[in-house]
């Protein structure tokens, strides 16, 4: 299993702010995404607005994900 | 200093710390939250969230880039989260350098650094409803495309 939390906008499109997914050994960053938006399909429209981050650090879709990493869905960053 | 606080920040007090004999300048950036109009609607107030731990430490690399970058001896950037009330200060950057371009130039780079990086999101509490800034997603009639 792998944590999804969620933020911002993202947050309130899944109507959540964390999800468990079961994921295999390997998986990548980019092969996370179908199963976040079959089981949230409000997130879809988003897509191309969103960064993610793999424990606490940016991360591009080839990012190499396991079970227990902690997998951040990230909307553009509205601080100051 | 790198901090989020829910608290009112004490800007005062973060000059005060930042005032060095070995300083010529201290250059401060205070980000406030501007109340928006449109179409007789109005904003109440902001409120800030940050997916932290990550959100602090890069503040804290907006530092060290800073001091890679510029001749400072003295950076503080302070972040607020939850709800901010209209002309309340959301952030405050001070940078104490020997002379005024360094300070004033980094002070710059911070803020902009915060807008490009830190995982921390604002939304816009209105009299009909929100909409998170940047996203223009929110349950206002004007985010959400509904007639």
């Amino acid at each position: 299993m792998i944590k999804v939390l969620l933020f911002g906008a993202a947050a309130d499109r899944a109507g959540t702010r964390e999800i468990e997914l079961p994921v295999d050994e390997g998986v990548t960053l980019a092969e996370i995404w179908p199963l976040l938006a079959r089981r949230h399909p409000d997130l879809t429209p988003m897509r191309d607005t969103l960064a993610f981050a793999v424990n606490g650090e940016y991360a591009r879709g080839d990012a190499s994900v396991s079970p227990g990493d902690e997998v951040a869905v990230l909307p553009p960053v509205s601080g100051g | 200093m790198f901090a989020i606080v829910e608290e009112v920040l004490d800007v005062g007090a973060l000059i005060q710390d930042a005032q060095r004999p070995d300083c010529g300048a201290i250059a401060t950036f205070v980000g406030t939250t501007r109340i928006d109009e449109s179409e007789g609607e109005t904003v109440e107030y902001l409120e800030y969230e940050a997916y932290r731990p990550m959100a602090d430490r890069k503040l804290e690399e907006i530092g060290a880039e800073i001091e890679g970058r510029w001749e400072v001896r003295h950076v503080s950037i302070v972040h607020r989260l939850g709800k901010v009330d209209p002309g309340e200060a959301s952030v405050a950057i001070v940078v104490a350098a020997p002379r005024r371009g360094p300070a004033l130039e980094a002070s710059r780079y911070a803020i902009e650094r915060i807008k490009e990086v830190v995982p921390i999101w604002k939304r816009e509490i209105w009299s009909d409803g929100y909409v998170w800034v940047g996203s223009q997603v929110g349950t206002r009639n004007v985010a959400s495309g509904k007639p």
